[in-house]
């Protein structure tokens, strides 16, 4: 049971970039487009794996596992199933149109900028198929290498304050984390006399006391909560998100966001399931203050750009008020819902960047206004886009705030009440900014235009890909109900007092 | 073909006119958008027809079909899928919604034929018919909601249709809001169904909810109390009502369309399609009644001081709707259905009079400047005189016989209920007086100089303006067109207005007391299972009704006349003497100041907050100046090494956090 096939998914890009780099002369001027092909192979791959996923099992899928430095037990040890290989296909699909996007326009030292962004897709793609926690922290931790870069080095206004601060926060959050991640593996294996490992599917079976779980559990926390970010961690994002281009923003919040996200999933709720349920009500508080500040925050913006940042603020609060309702219809919603964020925002993203072209540069709704008026494909997408992201009935989003609050009606009723405000909210900021962007008076500097080709290969298919998801949210839940029941199973038989689960072997896909 | 198969056909049709229309807008010439919008709503009636012949022949108890197209999320003990019901009661809805959405096609095709969105406007048409139709045809909660949530969405995108138009777009942006805490009210709901029941379909949660709960039990009262929630956004009743009056910010055919004759009536719908849950909490249904009672009342008080003729019949539309929501919320289903029927043709007729009068007027809605239509516009007077006989529930027309019906047997169930009775009877003689004072004073009085300039055979063409502000607009996309229609010179629209003024008149006769009960009797299998599915007035209560609610009805119009036509200038001075009763009219009983300081600026206030308060201070300032400033003691040293190159330092960080892990895990080792 040794295959090659999720190095291939992960490495591609980077290799694709390491040629693109040492291409000599002219040729190199078609690096980019080298790039391109690398991300979308992955692309074509996770496509093929998702039509390949045996849904019905919780079990790993294509894994490999090899010793990779054995004296520290740890190994280089890949696998997916239907929530990471989801995780997977978001983040080779945004990286796919947010490169095409990067190579439509022009960069400085454009292959450097394209090496960052290829390694960054490697390091993103690693954390969503490590299986050993040390491999995961390796590739969470290299995450911040290129995005520091992408953001320091070509990032637009105030981009050193920005890059400080993003690289401070994560930094902490990442060091905690790793602190923790040691802690975890040395102790459990203390704990059940055992030989050193950090394989996930160890640590689940090594069954931590509630005391150490706490804290272990307050270290990766911070750093997941940081990631994504959630009131009160987020002072990186409105700086971080004025500087980055554009290209680079779509990945910092559709995919970057994610692995916080996806850590609770992966790592904690399973590994540490008595401290998950202990910190269950303060982490509820967390999420549903993110929801309710990041939407009053979002319709008070003028940026765009922080209007979608503060939204993402109040989604990212409801995906984790899924997860930690600690319920399985909540879990299935966080990751559809995580799916659809991803899709939604990188599309709102994209959409930014046509409206300041039509406004002479400015991304200020004061600037705005009236843009539909010349550019009805445009108005035509961007509302798809807007109803989705305020989760109206119908799209892909709204099943899965259902889930997400149905989840956390059933575990903590008073959280989903407050929490949906929130989506009578969503309908205020996004309205608002559709309006102030597309409707009203025709702004000074607005010169209103149709999406051109390009734009249009950009943001078109994206909105498709919503459409279809829409339209058959099913394709997601299927695939990925077993492997996220399996994630919360433990956590929630203690929520609701019954017998621990004793973490079975198929739940985990221990391998040989 | 089974009756399924003609309901898929049924949605079919819009949803592809829908995207034909928005896909090929730049193909489709001259009136073509609107011809193929009305065609596909013609087909989808048409289909309804084939729907409702299937189901007559089969017997009564199997007249409940459900069909399902694939899972749409079901996953972790949740299951809904893409299914739909098809009952007597869907199948009245959907010919209802599809006939008079068919005749609204029509008048638009020539109505809007000038403006610069014609496509979209078809198209944003189209999709409110298909939506509105999921919402009746939908066989589960879950998808109810997506119906309920695209008709909002349909309806704001033709609220703001002009969507160059402040006034338009904050109108728009109000009833979305509005609209979507509705929609959240119905997620609660469904929820606490779902958990106690484990269905989201009909049947099931309502074979489940009579195992689950006993009567009233608390949990199915506020259950049936969010259902409301959804129900009263959609219906515009108190207090979730203000938007209404607003949207009439949008095309005259939206207002007949959306805001009268269909949308507005899924709040009817829903508590009628709930029945079995509202009959297991009667404590929920009161609660419905009374809120119904209190909004037909308020609205038909605002409706008699309303200068605006659309806003008029908007109040007019809210306190109608009232009467619905308080015969379905006394149980009498067939009362209030007959009574949604029969108002969704006259107040489209209406609405469509009163599009023509404003193209007479080159778009100025203000009765303070209309009058003296009658005989420049013969044919808009006749139609809009037999609406407003039809509201004014005249002897024979079809408001009488359903608005009587409803009241009657309102007061049939006694006790508490009477009262509850006699305020409608009271509020019907307020409808009375107002629909005449609009006919009054549109048609009568002394002319108008657009009316005038009518009878020459020109047409009153002003500048472009915004009528509520009088903002100076162009006539380009996102403002109304240039040109101004009148049913007298468009077919179209004469056309969809006649067969509505004959179904506002001889549509009463399916229901007449003791003679014909046809409505009824085709809707019984949907209300089998109703414990008043045999409880009537008796027939002579009944025409005792008829007799006082005719004579009400004679006594308002009389008024009326007597005050405009006989004494004019006497409301004036009505007006002076009860001036605080008039503001307190006018200002709409402080309905849209009390929401304003309940909910809109203290959420803008948080947000200001938080902007200016939190996020500087807490965020920004403390933990980020916090912690750079520790960073930037410790990179003082470093900055002699770190050489100002912002490669170097990323270097130095990742090789010192690589060092951290390292002595951690040999020291642990």
């Amino acid at each position: 049971m040794l295959t090659i096939h999720l190095s291939i998914v992960i490495f591609l890009p980077l290799a694709a970039a390491l040629l693109a780099a040492v291409l000599p002369g002219r040729a190199g001027r078609a690096g980019r487009w080298l790039v391109l092909a690398g991300t979308a192979g992955s692309l074509a791959y996770a496509v093929a794996m998702i039509a390949d996923l045996d849904a019905s099992s919780a079990g790993l899928q294509y894994v490999t596992d090899i010793a990779w430095i054995s004296e520290l037990g740890i190994r280089y040890s890949l696998g997916v199933d239907g929530l990471s290989l989801f995780m997977v296909a978001l983040t080779t699909l945004l990286w796919f149109f947010a490169t095409l996007a990067a190579c439509l326009r022009e960069w400085e030292h454009p292959r450097l900028f394209f090496f960052q962004l290829a390694l960054a897709e490697t390091a993103v793609l690693g954390v969503f198929c490590a299986q050993d926690l040390a491999l995961f922290v390796l590739f969470f931790d290299l995450t911040l290498v290129p995005f520091y870069f992408l953001v320091g080095a070509w990032g637009e206004r105030d981009r050193v304050r920005a890059t400080t601060k993003l690289i401070i926060y994560t930094l902490v959050g990442s060091l905690l984390m790793l602190a923790g991640a040691v802690a975890l593996g040395v102790l459990a294996a203390q704990e059940s006399g055992g030989e050193l490992s950090f394989a996930l599917a160890d640590l689940t079976e090594r069954t931590l006391p509630e005391g150490t779980q706490q804290w272990i559990f307050v270290l990766f926390a911070a750093a997941f909560l940081v990631k994504m970010p959630a009131f009160p961690l987020h002072g990186w994002m409105p700086d971080a998100y004025r500087a980055a281009p554009i290209p680079v923003l779509i990945l910092l919040s559709a995919v970057l966001s994610k692995l916080g996200a996806y850590g609770f999933l992966r790592v904690v709720l399973p590994i540490l399931p008595d401290a998950s349920l202990h910190f269950q009500e303060i982490v509820l508080v967390i999420a549903v203050v993110s929801i309710l500040y990041g939407s009053a925050l979002a319709f008070s913006q003028d940026e765009a750009r922080l209007v979608v940042g503060y939204s993402s603020v109040a989604q990212l609060g409801f995906i984790t008020l899924g997860i930690f309702s600690l319920d399985d219809l909540g879990a299935q919603g966080a990751v559809l819902q995580m799916v659809n964020h991803a899709l939604v925002v990188g599309a709102l993203f994209l959409v930014i960047g046509v409206l300041a072209r039509r406004t002479g540069g400015s991304e200020s709704l004061a600037q705005m206004g009236g843009i539909a008026m010349r550019a009805p494909v445009l108005a035509a997408l961007f509302l798809v886009v807007g109803f989705a992201t305020l989760a109206m009935p119908g799209t892909a989003n709204f099943i899965g705030e259902l889930l997400i609050l149905f989840g956390a009606f059933e575990s903590k009723l008073v959280f989903g009440i407050v929490a949906s405000a929130g989506v009578a909210l969503a309908a205020v900021y996004m309205i608002r900014f559709y309006q102030r962007a597309m409707h009203n008076r025709i702004g000074e500097r607005v010169a209103s235009r149709d999406l051109g080709v390009r734009e249009l290969a950009v943001v078109a298919p994206l909105v498709l890909v919503i459409v279809a998801l829409s339209v058959y949210p099913q394709l997601v839940l299927e695939r990925t109900e077993a492997a996220t029941v399996a994630k919360v199973e433990r956590a929630q038989s203690l929520a609701r007092g019954e017998p621990p689960a004793a973490p079975t072997a198929a739940a985990e896909g221990a391998s040989p | 073909m089974s009756a399924t198969t003609y309901a898929w056909l049924v949605l079919a049709f819009p949803l592809a006119g829908t995207l034909v229309i928005a896909l090929g807008w730049r193909v489709l010439f001259g009136r073509l958008a609107g011809w193929l919008g009305s065609f596909a709503i013609l087909l989808s009636f048409a289909a309804g027809v084939g729907a409702l012949l299937e189901l007559l022949a089969l017997p009564e108890e199997e007249r409940s079909l459900t069909a399902s197209a694939f899972d749409y999320a079901s996953t972790a003990g949740l299951d809904a899928d893409l299914g739909i019901l098809v009952d007597p009661l869907s199948v009245f809805m959907v010919l209802v919604v599809s006939g008079v959405s068919f005749l609204i096609h029509l008048y638009s095709v020539a109505y809007i034929a000038s403006d610069g969105g014609y496509a979209r406007f078809f198209s944003y048409l189209n999709f409110f018919v298909f939506s509105m139709l999921l919402l009746v045809l939908a066989g589960n909660f879950v998808l109810l909601i997506v119906g309920w949530a695209f008709v909002g969405a349909a309806s704001y995108l033709l609220i703001s249709f002009w969507y160059r138009r402040m006034t338009a777009t904050a109108a728009g942006i109000k009833a979305f809001v509005i609209n979507v805490v509705g929609d959240v009210g119905l997620v609660l709901a469904t929820f606490l169904l779902f958990q106690a029941t484990g269905a989201l379909d009909y049947a099931g949660v309502f074979t489940g909810a009579e195992e689950a709960f006993a009567e009233n039990d608390g949990t199915l009262v506020a259950a049936c109390l969010l259902l409301l929630v959804g129900a009263f956004a959609k219906s515009a009743q108190i207090p979730l009502h203000t938007w209404l009056p607003d949207a009439m910010e949008g095309p005259t055919p939206v207002s007949a369309l959306i805001h009268a004759a269909t949308m507005v009536t899924a709040g009817v719908y829903l508590i009628a399609r709930t029945h079995p849950l509202f009959e297991l909490a009667p404590a929920a249904a009161d609660v419905a009644a009374i809120i119904g009672t209190l909004t037909l009342v308020m609205a038909a008080t605002i409706a008699l001081v309303v200068t605006d003729l659309k806003r008029v019949i908007a109040y007019s539309t809210m306190s109608q709707i009232g009467y619905m929501v308080l015969g379905v919320s006394v149980f009498a289903y067939g009362a209030g259905l007959f009574h949604l029927m029969t108002h969704a043709f006259f107040k489209a007729l209406l609405f469509m009079g009163a599009g023509s009068v404003i193209g007479a007027m080159g778009g100025e809605q203000s009765l303070d400047r209309m009058g003296g239509f009658r005989k420049a516009m013969p044919f808009t007077f006749a139609t809009f005189t037999l609406g407003a006989l039809a509201l004014a529930g005249a002897p024979l027309l079809s408001g009488f016989f359903s608005k009587d019906e409803i009241l009657a047997f309102t007061i049939d169930r006694g006790g508490g209920y009477v009262i509850l009775g006699v305020v409608g009877y009271v509020a019907a003689l307020i409808t009375a007086f107002y629909a005449f004072r609009m006919v009054f004073r549109v048609f009568f009085g002394k002319a108008a100089p657009e009316a005038a300039e009518l009878a020459r055979g020109g047409i009153h063409h002003a500048d472009p303006q915004n009528p509520a502000t009088g903002e100076v607009e162009d006539s380009d996309v996102g403002f109304p067109g240039p040109e101004h229609h009148v049913a007298e010179r468009s077919a179209p629209m004469a056309a969809a207005m006649a067969p509505l003024a004959l179904l506002s008149v001889v549509a009463g006769l399916v229901a007449i007391p003791g003679v014909t009960d046809t409505l009824e009797h085709f809707l019984e299998p949907t209300f089998a299972d109703s414990r008043f599915i045999d409880v009537h007035p008796s027939e002579s209560a009944e025409y005792i009704g008829l007799a006082v609610g005719g004579a009400i009805g004679l006594l308002g119009i009389a008024i009326a006349y007597v005050l405009y036509m006989r004494r004019p200038g006497v409301t004036l001075a009505l007006r002076d003497r009860l001036r605080p009763v008039h503001s307190f009219l006018a200002r709409k009983w402080y309905f849209d100041e009390l929401l304003d300081a309940l909910f809109v600026r203290p959420a803008a206030g948080f947000g200001r907050f938080g902007r200016t308060v939190v996020e500087s201070a807490l965020v920004q300032g403390l933990l980020v100046g916090g912690a750079s400033g520790a960073v930037r003691a410790g990179t003082s040293f470093a900055r002699t090494i770190q050489s100002g190159y912002l490669r170097a330092y990323a270097l130095l960080l990742f090789v010192g956090v690589s060092g951290l892990a390292l002595y951690f895990l040999i020291a642990s080792a």
